[in-house]
């Protein structure tokens, strides 16, 4: 089991404490948090008037308004909740992919301990679920000590064996019953019309889904001199191959796949992140919770 | 396909070198754990074909590579040489050439080049194209076809055996058209096989253009032209060119006129003292002389032989060199024959003063005749006992009589001098006509005429007749082409000579109305005994000839040998040697042209075939042969095409753009349009 050290860096959380977790849509959070909440509240900032029906409350009755219109209005106020993070990381044979200690699952690791240390911190909820064949769910809830589970079940993670990504994206979809914001950390190495799918279910239970794409460079560049036995990491049959033969081949394929990904995400409204994990990774994040914040500012 | 070399064809299985090293690779590749399945299979899928073809390609080409060069090692045999023009023809004609200059020999191998030539050929073709054709030989010396069993026979015929007769390549190559339109032989190639001596290949006869226009009419017909042009680097030939008898007291002897030539890079090195041996009727005496300059001429040269013997046979022999054809030259004497000759004329003045030239005796031992007949008894000419004939008179026309009788006469070695008529007709003879009649005022004197050869050449101890003093007022032109011998100012021809028969043409008369040569007499009296001892060569009972198909036409049956040596009965009059039937005696020996050793060049060569598939070599009469050298070179040339074509297909494709480079913009733009 790895320390959580070895994926938070305190330099890093302290950098980017100055940087809340913000969801970009309206959270239905058990306590009050710093979250805009679907359900007219109590709170100080006014939402709206709308029309009084039989049952509602009087004493939220605008008598002002009823003085200058002769018609009852009901005032509401904004509220304000907490958010419910989850993190889904995927922990298929290819998240192994790079050199050892800075893997592919390594780098997502860092950048999901980072999230839930930080959602955490600001009184979030912070859930974990791995995408692979033995599953870790630890549903959303708030306190340290559930961040520190959190943490260490996803220090224990591997990563090893086929990808199951898109039954574990529908799964995660119907098991989250209330909304949250879906981070999703993988490198969605599957077809992107099945991934789509997989999306669009969780968006319509409502969550807000972010989603790290995270790809080596050497994936991209394919640049190997000679021939290759090619080992699939997540146990199919190894591919004998030339790569100065099938080079430009390999990289339109990932042109195509590419393009595709960038199609979904304008249809789905993802809130992608495409990630050559050589980038470093408080830099990504710094990213990430940046153009989350309201251009209002934050409250 | 043979080798010469089978110890390097144990190796062949390396040919497979390149495959097993291949698949050691294959699983001893460096092995990548890679995540992005998805897109390699992708790519594969894309490039599978593609892939496969261009490794099997890669892989054929390395094995092809060493295949060639172990091949080379072994050095193959005329399989690749014949193998790289094409399957088996239908029919492979050979075209043999056996003329005396085949027989010059390689100095390191002792092999003649006609016997290099059979051996290369035979065995190429027969590697090449074993029995599944039919292989026909026409060879040089009787020029008919003859069906073989099957080119390895060659080697054992007696028609592929030496001569000493002279060759015709366009005449080999009409009798090969002949039979390849007559006999329908389907895909042939023709493989023709000499030297390139110019007199063989007789580049300016107008028959090369004819065959070229029929051969390049005929699909499906190749030429191999395998050539010999070495010549011999040092060289001496022997030529008897006369042979007398005197009798004086008790004392009897032969008189030889011998021409000993000495060419090739010892002609102008010094003295060169060379044993001569003369064999006179089986007894041999060794004479020295010695060569200053590149020949050396004996005139007179005495042989004192048994006073008793009246006729008999010899031969004169030099020491073997690398072209023993002319080291021999035989001869046969006899009493000497009446010189006859026969002037035909209607005007008394003009045959007069030939008549009495041809009777006064030129050679005090030797008998004289001459007989003058007017136009209208020219039957009456004894033909078999006329050395020359003097015509003057209108050429016959081709269908008279006498103008058979005339190219018969011809045919026999004996000559005909034309003297023009007054009234020139259009008919030719031997390539030659008359024109029109013209005054020369003032009358003009020869300024060119030949004083090495020829009627009108020096005296044997080399002084020049005074033919540079004769006044021609009146001439006749000689039209067509023969060679001349003597040109007037104005290069009109005085003297002509037909191209390859003793016929001559002098334009003008020797009376005082036409010329001065009855007056000066002493030209003309050398012209006319010089034709008739040039057309006596043939009369009498001891004859000289020249070894050929027909040098025996008209000689009768029983010929046989005089020196009892075996020969085959069609060989004989192919040999040089001595032939007895009867009291008759003939010394049969090579042509003059065989002595002569210049060569056509390749340009010409390639002229002669010009139009036509003919692929052209030439054979080094290296140990081993140059056929070897040649599929050797189409080896190694294989196995530089092969790995250029390997490392071409080797060549890494040009870097393609990474797909972030060429997407990372609009992934991006994506991110930050989202947020």
């Amino acid at each position: 089991m790895a320390e959580t050290g070895s994926f938070l860096e305190p330099a890093v959380l302290a950098r980017l404490m100055a940087l809340p977790v913000h969801a970009r849509h309206a959270m239905l959070g058990s306590v009050s948090g710093k979250h805009r909440s679907p359900v007219r509240g109590s709170s100080l900032e006014f939402a709206q008037y709308r029309k009084y029906v039989p049952g509602d409350d009087t004493r939220r009755l605008d008598w002002r308004t009823w003085g200058r219109s002769d018609r009852f209005y009901i005032k509401e106020f904004e509220a304000d909740t907490n958010l419910r993070l989850c993190l889904l990381l995927d922990t298929s044979g290819s998240m192994g992919f790079g050199v050892e200690g800075a893997t592919r699952f390594d780098y997502a690791r860092k950048l999901a301990g980072t999230l839930g240390y930080l959602a955490a911190k600001q009184g979030d909820a912070v859930g974990l679920w791995s995408m692979a064949a033995d599953r870790v769910e630890l549903p959303a809830r708030r306190g340290a000590s559930h961040l520190g589970l959190v943490l260490e079940q996803m220090g224990g993670l591997r990563p090893m064996g086929g990808t199951t990504l898109i039954g574990a994206l529908h799964d995660v979809a119907e098991r989250i019953r209330q909304r949250a914001l879906v981070i999703v950390f993988s490198d969605f190495f599957v077809p992107p019309a099945e991934l789509k799918g997989a999306l669009q279910h969780l968006r319509f239970r409502r969550h807000d889904v972010a989603a790290f794409h995270l790809l080596d460079q050497q994936e991209l560049d394919f640049d190997f001199e000679r021939p290759v036995r090619f080992v699939d990491m997540e146990g199919g049959e190894p591919v004998q191959a030339d790569p100065s033969l099938i080079a430009r081949n390999y990289r339109e394929a990932v042109a195509n796949y590419l393009k595709e990904m960038d199609e979904l995400v304008r249809t789905t409204g993802l809130d992608y992140h495409r990630v050559i994990t050589q980038e470093r990774y408080d830099a990504v994040l710094a990213r990430f919770l940046l153009g989350r914040t309201p251009k209002t500012g934050s409250r | 396909m043979t080798f010469l070399e089978l110890s390097p064809l144990y190796a062949l299985p390396l040919a497979a070198l390149p495959v097993v090293i291949h698949l050691i690779h294959l699983y001893r590749r460096k092995q990548v754990r890679w995540a992005a399945m998805m897109f390699l299979f992708t790519a594969q899928q894309m490039h599978k074909g593609l892939s496969r073809l261009h490794r099997i390609a890669i892989l054929c080409l390395r094995v092809l590579a060493v295949f060639a060069i172990l091949c080379a090692i072994a050095r193959p045999l005329a399989g690749g040489w014949l193998g790289l023009t094409g399957g088996a023809p239908d029919t492979v004609l050979v075209l043999l050439d056996r003329s005396a200059s085949m027989e010059e020999v390689h100095p390191a191998t002792g092999v003649s080049k006609r016997l290099a030539a059979v051996r290369n050929v035979s065995k190429a073709i027969e590697d090449a194209v074993g029995r599944r054709s039919k292989v026909v030989l026409i060879e040089s010396g009787h020029g008919k076809p003859l069906l073989l069993e099957h080119a390895g026979a060659m080697t054992d015929l007696v028609e592929t055996a030496a001569t000493d007769a002279a060759a015709d390549i366009p005449g080999m190559l009409q009798g090969a058209l002949d039979y390849v339109t007559t006999n329908k032989t389907g895909r042939t190639d023709v493989w023709l096989v000499a030297d390139l001596q110019r007199s063989a290949w007789a580049q300016e006869s107008g028959r090369w253009e004819a065959l070229r226009g029929a051969f390049a009419a005929l699909p499906g017909v190749r030429f191999h032209v395998l050539t010999y042009p070495q010549v011999p680097e040092e060289d001496l030939g022997v030529r008897v060119e006369r042979v007398a008898q005197r009798r004086s007291g008790e004392k009897a002897e032969l008189l030889l006129d011998l021409r000993v030539a000495r060419r090739g890079a010892g002609a102008g090195a010094g003295p060169l003292e060379v044993p001569l041996r003369l064999v006179v009727n089986g007894v041999a005496t060794t004479s020295k002389v010695t060569i200053q300059e590149s020949e050396l001429l004996l005139q007179a040269f005495p042989v004192a032989v048994d006073r008793s013997t009246v006729r008999g046979w010899g031969r004169v022999e030099l020491p073997a060199d690398a072209f023993p054809a002319n080291d021999v030259f035989h001869f046969v004497f006899d009493e000497q024959p009446v010189l006859a000759s026969v002037v035909v004329s209607d005007d008394e003045a003009e045959a007069a003063p030939l008549a009495a030239a041809l009777s006064a005796p030129a050679e005090p031992h030797q008998k004289y005749r001459c007989s003058v007949l007017p136009v209208k008894r020219a039957a009456e000419i004894a033909w078999e006992q006329t050395g020359l004939l003097v015509w003057h008179a209108p050429i016959p026309a081709r269908e008279e009589a006498i103008h058979a009788q005339m190219k018969e006469h011809l045919a026999q070695g004996r000559a005909i001098l034309f003297l023009p008529p007054a009234n020139p007709g259009a008919a030719e003879f031997a390539g030659l006509s008359w024109g029109a009649w013209e005054t020369l005022d003032p009358p003009a004197g020869p300024d060119w005429w030949r004083n090495d050869t020829g009627l009108l050449a020096n005296t044997r101890d080399g002084t020049a007749l005074a033919v540079g003093g004769l006044e021609v007022s009146r001439l006749c032109k000689i039209g067509g082409a023969g060679i001349p011998l003597a040109r007037l100012p104005g290069g009109g021809a005085l003297l002509m000579r037909a191209a390859e028969q003793p016929a001559y043409f002098l334009a003008t008369l020797c009376g005082a109305g036409s010329s001065s040569f009855a007056r000066d007499g002493v030209a003309m009296f050398a012209m006319l005994h010089r034709a008739l001892q040039e057309g006596a060569g043939t009369l009498g009972a001891a004859q000289q000839r020249i070894a050929s198909a027909d040098a025996l036409a008209r000689g009768g049956e029983g010929w046989r040998p005089a020196d009892e040596r075996a020969v085959p009965a069609g060989e004989m009059v192919l040999k040089a040697g001595v032939l007895a039937s009867g009291k008759q005696l003939v010394a049969l020996n090579r042509p003059a042209s065989e002595d002569d050793f210049s060569t056509v060049s390749p340009a010409v060569l390639k002229e002669c075939f010009a139009g036509l598939n003919v692929q052209i070599l030439s054979d080094a009469m290296e140990e081993g042969g140059s056929l070897t050298s040649e599929v050797w070179r189409t080896f190694l040339v294989a196995m530089a095409l092969a790995l250029v074509g390997e490392a071409l297909l080797c060549l890494p494709p040009r870097r393609a753009a990474s797909p972030l480079e060429r997407g990372a913009a609009g992934a991006f733009a994506v991110h930050f349009s989202k947020s």
